[in-house]
Order: structure tokens, then sequence, then C-alpha cells
């Protein structure tokens, strides 16, 4: 038995030095890859964009993406038939050259430029918006898109599956293409500057099926070169782009992975060019600092932070309560956690939406009040509600600091931060959720956006996960949506926002503000207040990489 | 050799002592409410200073206060999962020595399933579908660490059913219940100690992980991992945030340890 | 022993139908609706109930489980909710980040492990042998989310170009590597110290020093073949835990590996993604024991004959 031992131990012996050595040699080779990699076969002296993100892209198919970084890359390998301005939100021509829709807001024409192609050298067509706009509906497609050209006359049969294609959409020759809707809709054409709504060619779609993600093929600026999961992304211009000089940089090589503070690290060392988020811990510091303040750029975005009451469960049917809270809560020291990232909001509408009235005041922090509307309402000591948000630790921050404000006038508030999805799905009961954090960014740039979406009996179950319903404010959004006299439709959001906020479904808390930093080298880059930064106009003045 | 060991198991025990006393006498020892503002921090984290020995958080919130207070959940979910885990454990663990045969082979088969599952990813997958609760991240961190317990319990059950004592009081036609609880259970106790001081480090660090990854007890309660997972956003300009929790943590799990092992290491010396 | 063998696999696979009925059941205990995690914000109740029958989830359970076993089998674990993609691709596409980690931390800890219990076992009952002791269980009972923090906020403040996380060259292994491997460092060396000692009081080696040979030599020859046998066992099965996802490691670094797709996972409730990771950590473990008990085959010839005896 005793010389078995000895070759035992050999063998262990053996067996760590082996996978030792293996491992070594991987962790070399890794290293080593690493390093090749960075040979994208670029030419020298080309000029490449740098950036860096955390997560990685979800996906680059038009009819799929509905987040901010998947729009960010689909807006720059694909276009629509409109678009926004760099920095506004107004209808630009893309595709299309030039459009008209009927007063009533039913039929909608566009006439396409000729010289568009996808970067694989085929012209761009009518077919290819139709194509697209069909494949969302498509109920295989599983889109997030399909509500918004669900409006389309004949798309219910289409969805059915009881025609090849959708009667309302015609292509009566080769770079026209005409929409008829169901109903009047004058927000149609913003619904056509989403990335759901991009031409995509049918030939490579067909070819790779659900990968086509991940070998994307359109007609924007740029186009995609290398995708590796968890690791990095790459565009580079396309060759076909119909405006000539554009981009204005090679190539842009976006690094994932990278979380915010190794991104900050690495914007100091020059590595990464623009910054999208800047850490909330340095952003004081970056205030503070002359040099890096400069290269800041400031955007309030499209969007309402808010504290949904369900107004169907007691005491929240109670408007004293619901007002109570708003004087409760404190939203400058919100405000001041997310170190001024942020506009306390004193209604529905965000500031920079056609509509916004300025003049609304809303609820100002008066705890005093609070108290007393409470004492009126005959809320006990023992008022234990529950706030339902999402697991995100800023999320959480956030209501801790709300669970404080509310601990101050006798509400002892427990929190319950779930999964995204949980989280909506638990709001949509009826009478299930009393309290929710929640937030929305403008799809389009119009009030009804948010009132109609969000505050009309009909969304119960929907969206109006406040469970709110007020019929004089049904009537005026009714009154609204199909009117196309923009000055009388303001009016009528206004008149239905300020009862809203007289109701107070919602404790109103503030419109997040996007901070982005630049090199000093990096030129022509502006921010859009509602859809993500665009690439192709940036330059880069020579610098050291 | 036995006075050395017995040191070893002497400070583990007073370390877990000073845990207790910590965390029964929290109201008295902290000296801030631990889950409200006590500085205008807000955003801006201060500092260890002399009104605020470990500084203060994102909340304006007392961080001595909130580690002191972090004692309790802590200690109370670590303890209570390992009653969980042992309760399963020794259950199974006795059934399956004792009994042996086909009850052992199926409570074994069973065991060797839950073992090839890994804990944390399982931990993580149960709390979040079930949602964050004390009571949900009890029975999931009970759930998925009784196997090593089983398995102890029953390698000592199955020696000791052998045990002429053993044999004699069933040939004389005692119950198996009175069997296990009369005979074979004290014999085992020490083992069960000993497993539950090393279960306890287990449980602590399961839970300070759970929480880590925001799946612990929901806030105000101050929790040791979820400090740490609020402070990673803080790590370069607050440092302190992610430092005081994760001694506690360190601190707690260190004292199970020294305690359980002391005690293995003199029995087996 | 090919009779061994092929019990052995029968025996891994039924562990591994246990394992999926146990992550099938995760996809029941939700008390929320997959459709909704799916569609989105803005989906309204068409747009749900059509998604629901897409998923085949208004069959009845036992046949949406012979569905979900059948596809798992081909090699297909669903498509992840939020990110569209095949879990099964998403999974191999994460595999080489983490096991690269995996492998690198494994031999620092057990280089480290057994040098340490090599150094105690030597100067056994001395002080040094206690201080090691301490200083393994401290390394044990750090909790690894910490240890990666501390190290963080150490290198933060020494280095501004040291790489703090992601996945880029031989840098940025060094970190994620040590975190990972100093608990299990402390874990190893605790074990074969233990069963040094064991070996080290067996008559056996008492006769080998009798005769003369010097503690080294007993010490490496005799006494760590019997210490090394259950540490190849230890050491085999952490390494497939390890392989399938080191969650805090991969989370603390940006480490973009299975771990770190768990835990994104679990984030967004992603119910095919959690299942998946869930699963492929069986497998591999399962995997893991086989090749552990082919390697005692191997290594043993007692067990060997026994085995087929």
């Amino acid at each position: 038995m005793t010389c078995a031992r000895p070759k035992l131990a050999r063998q262990s012996a053996a067996l760590l030095a082996t996978s030792m050595l293996a491992a070594v040699a991987i962790a070399f080779a890794v290293s080593g890859c690493s390093r090749g990699r960075d040979g994208l076969d670029l030419p020298k002296g080309a000029s490449v964009l740098h950036l860096a993100d955390a997560d990685d892209v979800p996906t680059l198919d038009p009819a799929a993406g509905y987040d901010t970084l998947s729009w960010t890359f689909e807006q720059e390998i694909f276009d629509t038939l409109v678009r926004y301005g760099d920095a506004d939100i107004e209808l630009h021509p893309d595709i299309a050259l030039s459009w008209e829709s009927s007063p009533d807001a039913t039929v909608f024409t566009f006439h396409l430029r000729r010289d568009a192609r996808f970067s694989n050298g085929r012209p761009v067509v009518a077919d290819d918006f139709r194509y697209e706009i069909e494949r969302v509906l498509n109920p295989a497609t599983r889109s997030k898109g399909i509500e918004y050209f669900r409006s389309i006359a004949g798309a219910a049969d289409y969805i059915a599956g009881r025609t090849r294609h959708v009667g309302g959409i015609v292509i009566p020759d080769t770079y026209t293409i005409v929409f008829h809707l169901a109903a009047p809709d004058p927000l149609f054409a913003h619904k056509l500057a989403m990335p759901f709504a991009a031409a995509v060619p049918r030939e490579v779609v067909k070819r790779w099926g659900s990968d086509f993600s991940r070998h994307v093929v359109g007609s924007g600026p740029f186009m995609l070169k290398q995708w590796l999961g968890g690791e990095r992304i790459v565009l580079v211009k396309n060759p076909y782009y119909f405006i000539k000089g554009v981009p204005r940089v090679d190539a842009v090589v976006d690094q994932i992975g990278v979380s915010q503070e190794l991104g900050w690290l690495k914007f100091e060392a020059g590595q990464i060019d623009i910054l999208g988020g800047i850490p909330p811990a340095e952003f004081p510091y970056v205030m503070k600092t002359p040099r890096l303040r400069r290269l800041t750029l400031r955007q309030t975005t499209v969007s309402t932070m808010y504290l949904g009451m369900n107004c169907q469960m007691a005491p929240f049917d109670d408007v004293r309560v619901r007002r109570a809270l708003n004087y409760a809560i404190d939203k400058e020291k919100l405000i001041a956690i997310l170190n001024g990232r942020g506009v306390v909001a004193h209604g529905v509408l965000p500031p920079n939406l056609p509509g916004y009235d300025p003049n609304l005041r809303g609820y100002a922090y008066d705890p005093a009040r609070a108290r007393r509307l409470l004492e009126e309402a005959k809320i006990g000591p023992d008022f234990h509600p529950t706030l339902w948000l999402r697991a995100d630790p800023t999320t959480v921050i956030l209501a801790e600091s709300i669970q404080q404000d509310l601990e101050l006038v006798g509400i002892h508030l427990d929190l319950k931060p779930v999964a995204w999805g949980p989280l909506l799905e638990a709001i949509r009961q009826p009478r299930n959720v009393e309290l929710f954090l929640s937030g929305w960014e403008a799809d389009f740039p119009d009030p009804e956006n948010f009132l109609g979406v969000l505050l009309s009996r009909e969304q119960w179950g929907g969206n109006n996960d406040s469970f709110y319903s007020n019929p004089r404010v049904d009537e005026l959004l009714a009154e609204a949506a199909p009117m196309t006299d923009l000055k009388r439709r303001y009016e009528l959001y206004d008149e239905a926002e300020k009862i809203v906020v007289a109701d107070a479904p919602w404790v109103f808390l503030f419109h997040p503000v996007s901070y982005v930093i630049r090199q000093p080298w990096v030129h022509g880059l502006v921010l859009n207040p509602m859809r993500p930064m665009r690439f192709e106009r940036i330059w880069l003045s020579p610098h050291r990489e | 050799m036995k006075r050395r060991a017995g040191t070893m198991e002497l400070v583990g025990g007073a370390m877990v002592a000073s845990l207790v006393v910590v965390a029964i006498l929290a109201p008295w020892l902290a000296p801030h409410n631990p889950i409200r503002a006590v500085a205008p921090t807000f955003g801006n984290p201060a500092p260890p200073s002399w009104a605020f020995p470990m500084g203060t958080d994102e909340l304006g919130r007392d961080v001595l206060s909130r580690v002191i207070y972090g004692a309790r959940i802590s200690l109370t979910v670590g303890v209570a999962a390992m009653a969980i885990t042992m309760t399963i454990g020794v259950a199974i663990g006795l059934a399956a020595g004792f009994f042996g045969g086909k009850v052992d082979f199926v409570l074994m088969r069973f065991t060797d399933v839950m073992l090839t599952l890994p804990g944390l990813l399982l931990a993580m997958a149960f709390v979040s579908v079930l949602r964050p609760s004390l009571l949900s991240i009890l029975l999931v961190i009970g759930i998925v660490s009784w196997t090593g317990i089983a398995r102890v319990v029953r390698a000592e059950a199955l020696s000791m059913a052998q045990r002429d004592f053993v044999l004699g009081a069933r040939a004389l036609g005692a119950s198996p219940a009175r069997l296990i609880v009369r005979h074979v259970l004290p014999n085992v106790m020490p083992i069960i100690i000993v497993m539950a001081a090393l279960g306890t480090s287990g449980t602590l660090l399961l839970d300070a992980s759970l929480s880590f990854l925001g799946l612990g007890v929901p806030p105000p309660t101050p929790s040791w991992g979820r400090m740490i997972e609020g402070a990673t956003m803080y790590f370069r300009v607050a440092p302190w945030l992610a430092t005081f929790p994760g001694l506690a943590i360190f601190y707690a799990v260190l004292a199970f340890n020294l305690l359980g092992y002391g005690v293995l290491r003199r029995r087996s010396a | 022993m090919l009779v061994y063998l092929a019990r052995r696999v029968l025996f891994g696979a039924a562990v591994l139908l246990g394992t999926s009925l146990i992550t099938f059941s995760i996809a029941f205990l939700i008390p929320a609706d997959p459709a909704v995690a799916m569609a989105g914000a803005k989906a309204d109740p068409r747009t749900l109930a059509m998604i629901r029958h897409q998923l085949g989830l208004d069959q009845p359970v036992y046949v949406q489980y012979a569905h979900y076993l059948d596809r798992a089998v081909h090699g297909d674990l669903g498509r992840s909710y939020i990110r569209r993609e095949s879990v099964t691709h998403l999974i191999v596409s994460r595999f080489p980040a983490t096991a690269i980690l995996a492998l690198c931390a494994m031999a620092v800890a057990l280089v480290l492990g057994i040098a340490m219990g090599l150094v105690a076992a030597a100067w056994r009952g001395r002080a040094l042998d206690n201080a090691l002791l301490v200083a393994s269980l401290a390394m044990a009972s750090m909790p690894i989310f910490w240890l990666g923090t501390m190290l963080l906020i150490a290198v933060a403040a020494m280095s501004r170009t040291f790489p703090l996380g992601g996945y880029s060259g031989f840098e940025s292994l060094i970190l994620p590597t040590v975190t990972l491997a100093l608990g299990a460092a402390g874990y190893y060396s605790r074990v074969l110290h233990t069963n040094l000692s064991q070996a080290l009081d067996q008559d056996y080696i008492r006769t080998a020093r009798g005769k003369g040979l010097s503690n080294a030599r007993v010490m490496m020859k005799h006494a760590m073949a019997n210490a090394m046998l259950p540490l190849v066992t230890l050491a085999g099965l952490d390494l497939a835990s390890m392989l399938s996802g080191v969650v805090l490691t991969e989370t603390v670094f940006d480490w973009p590996g299975i771990g770190r797709l768990a835990f994104e996972a679990v984030f967004n409730l992603d119910i095919p993604l959690i299942m998946g990771t869930v699963l492929f950590a069986a497998f591999l473990i399962v995997v893991a024991n086989l090749l552990v008990d082919l390697l005692y085959l191997w290594l043993d010839p007692r067990i060997r004959l026994e085995e087929m005896g």
C-alpha cells in the first residue's frame, strides 16, 4: 500500500502544476488578445470617438429596442422618415424630404429622398418602411412599439392575421408612402420618428431572423463594425450615407462593462471622450472645479418623477391626505441628494414640453400644513402605508429620504423595493398598491403623452396607476386629443393639468436633469431633451490618444 | 495544546457575547437615531469627526448608530436562519442515519440534489421571486444551507445506531422516536452545537451577501450588507461608508468561526 | 469499471432532473406576470394576452414543464425577457470571462492554501501554527464583496491608472482574482492542515520517521499523499461552483461573466435567465462531480478495487 502513496503525491502535484500553467497561459492569452484586438484595422490617424457604458446594449434591432442605450446606437445606424433636430424636439426631414397631413389628421403622406442607401449599397425605398412597421405590428415580433401603430387603418386585421399587409399603408410609387389612420391623430408623424419605424432591409432581416440584432444593416450615418457582448461595440462610417462629410469622425468605440466610477477615472485619464454618467459622488467636485465645470453640458429631460397615490384606496381617496403628502415631502432635499441634478416639479408636465405652464405653483414644502390636513382627515398615529419602488440603489435612497420626511408628519412608511416587472404588474392591479414611486419620460413632445396616457379614466389598468378619475378632466382630454390647432390644444391641456394638480393624485417630485462631460477636444456635441445624444456631427480636434 | 484551543473559543465566545450586548443595548449605545437625518449632508457624505466617529452617509444619518443597530438585524437573521437550518438538517440527518436503508437512500439523494445547487445563486433566485422580507430571507437561507449539517449528523447517527446500548434498547422494544430523543440526540448534541456556531457564520455571510445584492430586509432597517451596497457608489470620495459596516460583518463572522473551530479543535485533539 | 461509470452518469442525470424541477418551480413561485416584464411599461392588455399565449403560459403546468425539459435537453434554455436573446447564447458568451477568473483564482487559492497548510503542519502546535490558523479563519470570514470594495478603495488611492473594474487585459484580472482566492485559500489551508495532522499521527508515518527519514521528506512524500485527496475533491467542486458564476466578485468589479449575468437576471426578474443560470450551474457541478470521481479512480487504487469488486 505504501508504494501507491508517492505516486499519488506525484500525480497530485502534476495535476496542480498543469492546472496552474493552464490558468497562467489563459491569463496571458487574454491580456494578449485584448491588446491585439485594439487593431480594428482602422486607418492610421483615423479619428475615433471613445465612449464607455456600464451595461451592454440590450439590442440593436429597431423593432425590439425601447431604452436609452439601444436607441443611442439604433438612431446612428438607422434612419426614420422624420427625426428630431440635434438639440430640439421639432420634426425635421430624415429620409422623407417633405410630408403633409390632411386637415383632420387622418392621412399622412411622405415623399422620400432618392439618394438614401443602406450600408450594403441598396437604395432605401418606401417598402422598407412598410416592412418595418408591419414587422412591429406582427405579434410574433413581440415588439414594444406595437401600441404606436395600432391606429393605422387595417392594423387590427393585419395583427389578427386576416390580411397580408396593413390596408392603411399605401405605396403609390417607390418613393412615396401614405398612412391612413382609423381615427384622427395629430401626433402620428412623431410616432414615425421613433426607431420602431426605421427603414430596415428586408433581405438582411430575413437572412438573420431573430439574430438580426447582431447583424444590423441600416441607412444611418454609421454602421456596425463589431459587437463583442459585454465588451465593446464599434461603429464606423456608412460610406453610402446621404449627407456627404457626415459623420465627421471615422469610428465610435463604446467600451462596455465600465462602471460609472471607472468611467470617471478613464475620463480623467483622457481615455474617454464623452462621459454620460458622472458618478453622483464625484459630481460636487466637478461642479466646484472651473476647469471641469466648463466641460459639462446640462439638459433638463422631458420627464417627471412622481409618487403615485391610489385614489381608490382609503385613506388616499381623501384629497386632503393626498395634498398632505404633497406638502410633507421635501423635494429640494431629494434634489440635494441627487447633487442638484433635478428641477422641482410643480405639476405633471416637464419644462421643455410644448404646452408647459411656467406659472403653475404646485405644493411647497410645508410639514405643518401637512399635519393639519392629516388631522382634519383623522389619520391616526399608527398609519403604516407601503411604498412600492424599483430596487435600484438610487431610487431606494430617494425613497428613504421620503420615508424620513413622512415620519416627521406621523406617517410611518414601509418600503417595498421590487424588480421592475413585478412593480408594473403590481401597480396595475386595482386596489393593490397604495403608494408607488414612478416616472414617465416623453415619447412625443405633447401634453397628451403625459395627461392622456397617465391620468385618463380609460387608462385604468394601463398606465393610470393611481386610478385617478375626474370626469371634467376626461372631457377636456377627449376634446384636446384630436385638436390640430395648437394654441387651443395647449389651453385645454393646461386647464386639465390645473385640475389634476388640485386633485393631487401624485406627489409631483422632480424633473431629472442630465449632465454630460466632454474632453476639450470634442466639438459639436449637443444634447437633446428627449432623445439620446447623436454622434454624427461631433468632431475631434488633434489630441494625444 | 488544549489550553491554547481554549483561548480560541474563549475569544470567539467573548466576541459573540459583545455582539449580543451591542444588539440588545443598541438604543442606549447608539448616539443618534439610525434612520433620521442628523446632519444636512445630503448627497455629500461627511468624513469621521468627533461628533460622528464613523462619519455620516448620503442621507445625513450617523454611520456609527447604523452600524450599532445593524447588529440587531444581522444577529436576528443569522441566528434564526441557523435555527431553521439546524432543524431541517438535524431532522433529515437523524432520520437518514437512524433508519438507514431506503429512508437513508432517499433522503441522502435529495441532499445530493440540494448540494448540487449553488447556494447563493439559488438564494438570490428564490428571494427575488418571493420578494425580500424578513420571513422570505430566513426561509431561503435555511433551505439552501442545511445539507452540510444533515451529512454530519447522519454520519454521527449512523455510528450511534450501531452502538450496543441503542441496539439493546431497540431489542427491548423502545419506539424509534423515543430512541432518537433519549439516546441518539444527546450523543450527537456536541457536534450539533459546533455545527450551529459554524453554521451561524455561514448564514451571517449569506444574509450580508443578499443584502449587498439588494435582496436584504427592506429599509429603513439598518443592515450592514445594504450599507455597503449603498456605499459602493461613494467608494472613492467616502470610503468610510463601506469600511465600517464591513468590519462589523467581518467581526461577527470571525466571532462565530473562532467559537466553532475552537470547540471543534478541542474535541478532535 | 464501466458499470461504475454508467452508475455515476445515471446518478448525475437524476440529479439534473431534480434540479430542473426546482428551477422550474421558480417560475411558478413568482407572483408577477412574465408577460409584463417582457412587454414593458407601455403595453396594453391585448399585447399581454398575446404574449402569454406565445409563451405557452396559458397551458397546464405539466405540459409547460415537459416543454421546458425537452428544450433544455436540446440546449435551448429559452429567451431572455429583457434582452430577447437566447439564454444559452448569453451564458456561452459570458462563460470565458468567468472561466479565466475562476481558473486563476483557483490556482492562486491552491498555491496559497497549500503553502499555508504545509507551513502550519510543519510547525504543528507552535505559535506559527496558531497564528496561521487564526489568519486562515480571518481570510474565510471576510465578506467577499467587502474585501473587493476595500481593495478598490486602496488601489484607487494609490494609482489613477490601474484598472478598477471591467475586463481589459491582465491587469484587470488581478484584483478580482485576489478577492476570490483569499477566502478559498484560508479554507484549503485548514483542510490540508487537519488532514496532514491526522496523517502525521498514523502508524506508517511514525515508522517512516523511525527509519530515519527527514521530517520534510516524510511530510512531502507520505503525509501529503494522504492529505491531498480530500483537497482534490474540494477544489474540483469549488471550481465548478466558481465557474457557474462568482456573483459577488463579478458584481463588485463589473466583470462581464456569468455571475454578473445572474445578478442582472435577478435584478430584472428575468425568469428564463434566472432559471438558465441556476440550471447551468447545477450542470457544471454534476460534471465536476463526475470528473472528481474519475480522478479518484485514477489516483486511489483502493477505490478502483472496491468499486469493481
